[in-house]
């Protein structure tokens, strides 16, 4: 796992109030994150931390844990 | 006293108001300090306290508010898709005030209506009418981040999904909400 990953998973699992460890790639975000509410805070959350910007293009196809990790890795 | 329809009316309103709390609170957590963490703090307090309003409203009117599923605005995730930026909640919200504000205008109008719901609509409605100007604002001063024509699809894109969302709603209660119907 790069530098950038591993950045991405502290600040994700921050967001989710988990270790960034237990943040296997392969991990549906509908596992983690029962309701579109909490997804929505945990994206935005996800970009003030990283001090990134994602659009819709980006999140289209994303699906689990890793999806996400590297879609972020694109922005930063 | 006050009908059925009428108390499922105000409890919808109520629930409504809560969600948006909700939702305006959880983003103010997570935001940056700054003009948008400010006002939007600002506005899920306002939300919250219009959820109060209504609340006591009802108390008021002598009926406890009906526990209701669904707020309005968790069906434009499904109409829409999610909103992924700041720049996408604000347009989402932006829409979503406007018929807010259209449907307590309607509802204010109508005839006979209690001088107590008036009373809350009227305390309300200036507050949204701040909320619609921050937002409206905000996303102008997003225009040299996220170009002028994207915000300007985005938020057609919530218009079509908030036209969606309320001819369903309207379908779907019908009965209830009767001449409060936005033409």
């Amino acid at each position: 796992m790069s530098g950038d990953d591993t950045k991405i998973k502290q600040a994700l699992g921050q967001s989710l109030k988990r270790s960034s460890k237990e943040l296997e790639d392969d991990i549906l975000l509908n596992d983690l994150v029962a309701e579109s509410f909490a997804l929505i805070e945990t994206v935005i959350n996800l970009q003030e931390e990283l001090n990134i910007r994602l659009v819709q293009e980006d999140l289209r196809d994303v699906k689990t844990v890793g999806d996400l990790v590297q879609v972020c890795a694109k922005r930063l | 006293m006050i009908s059925e329809n009428e108390r499922w009316v105000l409890s919808f309103y109520r629930t409504s108001e809560i969600s948006g709390s909700l939702f305006f609170g959880r983003l103010a957590r997570s935001l940056k300090a700054g003009p948008i963490q400010h006002d939007m703090t600002k506005h899920y307090a306002d939300e919250a306290m219009h959820a109060w309003y209504w609340t006591d409203c009802l108390n008021k009117l002598g009926v406890e508010p009906l526990e209701l599923g669904n707020a309005y605005q968790d069906q434009y995730l499904a109409a829409a898709g999610m909103p992924v930026n700041i720049m996408e909640i604000l347009a989402i919200t932006q829409v979503f005030e406007r018929r807010v504000i259209n449907q307590y205008a309607v509802h204010g109008r109508t005839h006979g209506i209690h001088k107590l719901v008036k009373s809350t609509i009227d305390r309300i409605v200036e507050d949204e009418k701040w909320h619609i100007k921050w937002i409206r604002d905000a996303l102008k001063n997003m225009e040299s981040e996220y170009g002028k024509d994207t915000i300007d699809d985005t938020v057609e894109r919530f218009l079509q999904a908030d036209r969606e969302v309320y001819e369903k709603t309207v379908r779907e209660h019908q009965e209830r909400v009767g001449e409060l119907i936005l033409k």
